[in-house]
């Protein structure tokens, strides 16, 4: 089933960027983005996708390739009108909660707002709508310093949500959380964005995380990989992994774990 | 070896800092130089020179409190994960902080010498040969162990005052030293790190609202928070003091004032003859300045973001409130200095023989070094902030606006402290001119 291209919020094709120091990030990156679906782009450490969010929120601008949003060129603009398309279309998570310390909890949620002129009494009662339903709202008045790790990443995920972005960018939303906040955190994101029909662009390394999504684009070194399924590993072959693998019990997972990230490193490059 | 290495590849803003910290040393190395002139060429009269010595007392002050602000904004001498992993932990930084302030300020200290000798005319070759020859007493021979103790006076204290402000210090809390209960020292920020983690444990007793309440139990189990945001810097709580201190000076000047016969001390330059008492109640009025700076500095913040405030100034004025401690000590002295300058314009007496070249010359490094020591801070301030400043612009919040909260920032601080000072320095100035 592939959707009509109209249908996509948001695509980029033979997307190309290379950092200051010449080291490579994207090289020939394309993907489409339809209306209200979480996407993850998974891969590696390194395979570039921070970069490629990046420059589909048009934080940066790609060296060549072609972003459009809605049917506008985002790759052309300059960096005035990238900003007010980021101010007032997107949202971004960052992977740990950076919140600006000296506001309180309810202010940082409702700043987004506040900066795109709405007024302070309806952005509060935004903020404190999306904090009621993300279960701090009872930490509205503490100050991000008393909060813990998880509830400011939640906080942050109510200031992304609180201005009803068109897309959300979340980079790794969870890295820095134990396994229940990150499930919690997660949930929480996934929920509130189909609810309210937010596109959700997600970062992630993690297979369970990407799971989560309605669809999953791979990275590998900076470009779009489809993992192609291998024919089934002789029987002889996963016994002698087995066996060199047996001598220590926790080896035996890594050696797995290596056998299967081979495979999937055996893909064919979009 | 390091620190000279260190020192060598950095950034162009900081080795202007540094050079700023040398040029100060080089005039206050010189002044000393000159009252030792003085001291040779008037033998017989010791009390002169040592009245000379105590008022090279305040240039000295403010170049070391100069290095001190110099060195903490030194983005080399920061612990960093890559210089610890090779075992350059915070105490070797520290060394090698205090060693960069000591280099820089020996280089300043040599100038002065060489500079010193020009003048006398025991170096030749170049314009201004001994043109201050009988100034500087080159009638007689230099004593060399003198000069060289003076010269490393400001080498010593700079680099002694930078190690103790950075030494490194245990984070964690120990019994009945509660961070609440500890004062600030020169920096401010440096007692605020220390409090760091003791106060994300504990946080109520940091908290203003908290403030009044008696100390409580320590938690039993403190929370497990594996990335603790550093703790606000604390409110400032000496502006009472502060004030109480400015107004006993202003008493006592104009206490000393009532009589304008009194025996007087002889200050080179400025008031000259004026009552020892006025002095006392000058530096009361400088010190409370000096301790109000902070309070008040807060107090601006709190105005700026007081009624319904939108995104401007709620940035601008809570962000003024937390760096009320960094931002508001300097000013407080450069509104000192700034007073102290006004009422000696006002005094100024243009027959006065006792107001020479050096006079004009201490009064200009204190001046400078103050005002470079705020301008020092706010640096400072801008790095500790970049962090959010970058993410505050990832969520698209315009360049602009950040730029104007600096300005708003800025222009409530002047409004603020130009008419204190314009007062300050009347009330100061007025027991003498009447």
């Amino acid at each position: 089933m592939v959707a009509p291209p109209d249908n996509d919020v948001l695509w980029a094709r033979a997307l190309h960027f290379q950092h200051n120091d010449g080291s490579p990030a994207l090289s020939g990156v394309s993907l489409g983005v339809r209306e209200g679906e979480i996407l993850a782009v998974s891969g590696p450490r390194g395979s570039g996708k921070t970069t490629l969010l990046r420059c589909l929120s048009g934080l940066v601008r790609p060296q060549r390739g072609e972003v459009w949003f809605n049917s506008v060129p985002v790759h052309t603009m300059g960096p005035l009108t990238r900003e007010r398309l980021r101010r007032d279309r997107f949202g971004w998570i960052d992977p740990a909660p950076v919140l600006v310390p000296e506001l309180n909890v309810w202010e940082n949620a409702a700043l987004p707002l506040m900066l795109r002129g709405t007024s302070r009494r309806r952005a509060k009662t935004a903020a404190m709508e999306w904090l009621e339903r993300l279960d701090i709202g009872d930490r509205a008045r503490r100050h991000p310093h008393e909060l813990r790790q998880s509830e400011r990443q939640r906080v942050s995920i109510a200031r992304a949500l609180a201005p009803a972005p068109t897309i959300l960018f979340a980079d790794e939303p969870t890295a820095p959380l134990y396994r229940a906040d990150r499930a919690h955190v997660l949930r929480t994101l996934t929920t509130a964005a189909r609810s309210h029909g937010i596109t959700v662009i997600l970062a992630t390394h993690d297979a369970a995380t990407a799971s989560l999504a309605d669809r999953t684009v791979s990275l590998l070194d900076g470009r779009g990989v489809n993992t192609v399924h291998l024919p089934p590993v002789p029987e002889k072959e996963t016994e002698a992994a087995a066996e060199t693998a047996a001598d220590e019990g926790a080896e035996a997972d890594a050696g797995a774990g290596t056998d299967a990230e081979g495979r999937a490193a055996c893909s064919l490059s979009v | 070896m390091l620190a000279l290495r260190l020192a060598r590849g950095s950034h162009p803003g900081v080795q202007f800092r540094r050079l700023l910290v040398a040029t100060a040393t080089a005039a206050t190395g010189f002044l000393l130089l000159g009252t030792l002139g003085h001291a040779l060429a008037h033998q017989d009269t010791a009390g002169g020179s040592a009245l000379r010595l105590a008022w090279c007392l305040a240039p000295m002050a403010a170049t070391v409190y100069f290095a001190v602000a110099v060195a903490r904004t030194d983005p080399g001498t920061r612990p960093r994960p890559g210089l610890s992993a090779i075992g350059l932990g915070p105490a070797r930084l520290m060394a090698v902080s205090a060693a960069t302030t000591a280099l820089s300020c020996l280089l300043g200290s040599m100038l002065a010498l060489l500079f010193f000798l020009h003048l006398r005319g025991d170096l030749t070759g170049m314009p201004f040969d001994g043109d201050a020859a009988d100034f500087l007493a080159a009638d007689h021979p230099l004593p060399l162990p003198a000069a060289l103790t003076l010269l490393t006076l400001v080498p010593a204290a700079a680099s002694l005052s930078v190690a103790l402000t950075l030494r490194p210090r245990d984070p964690r809390p120990t019994p009945g030293n509660r961070p609440r209960l500890r004062p600030y020292n020169a920096s401010g920020r440096r007692a605020a790190q220390t409090a760091d983690t003791s106060a994300s444990i504990d946080a109520p007793a940091t908290t203003p609202g908290y403030a009044e309440t008696p100390a409580q139990e320590p938690a039993p189990s403190p929370p497990t928070d594996p990335n603790p945001l550093p703790a606000p810097n604390p409110t400032p709580r000496d502006l009472p003091w502060g004030i109480a201190v400015l107004a006993a000076g202003l008493a006592v000047e104009a206490y000393a004032g009532r009589d304008p016969h009194t025996p007087g001390l002889t200050i080179p330059g400025g008031a000259t003859g004026s009552p020892a008492a006025v002095l006392a109640g000058w530096t009361l009025t400088a010190l409370g300045l000096a301790l109000a700076g902070p309070g008040l500095t807060h107090l601006c913040g709190r105005l700026l973001q007081a009624v319904r405030p939108g995104a401007l100034r709620l940035l601008a004025g809570r962000v003024l409130m937390a760096e009320a401690t960094r931002i508001g000590r300097p000013l407080g002295v450069v509104c000192a200095v700034a007073s102290g300058a006004y009422a000696m314009v006002t005094l100024y007496d243009a027959d006065d023989p006792s107001l020479g070249p050096l006079t004009a010359l201490g009064a200009l490094v204190v001046a400078g070094c103050t005002i470079a020591t705020l301008l020092t801070a706010a640096v400072e301030a801008r790095a500790a902030r970049a962090d959010t400043t970058a993410a505050l612009l990832r969520l698209g919040a315009p360049a602009t606006t950040l730029r104007t909260a600096a300005a708003l920032r800025a222009t409530a601080l002047l409004a603020l402290f130009v008419p204190l000072t314009f007062l300050i320095a009347e009330l100061a100035a007025l027991p003498l001119t009447a």
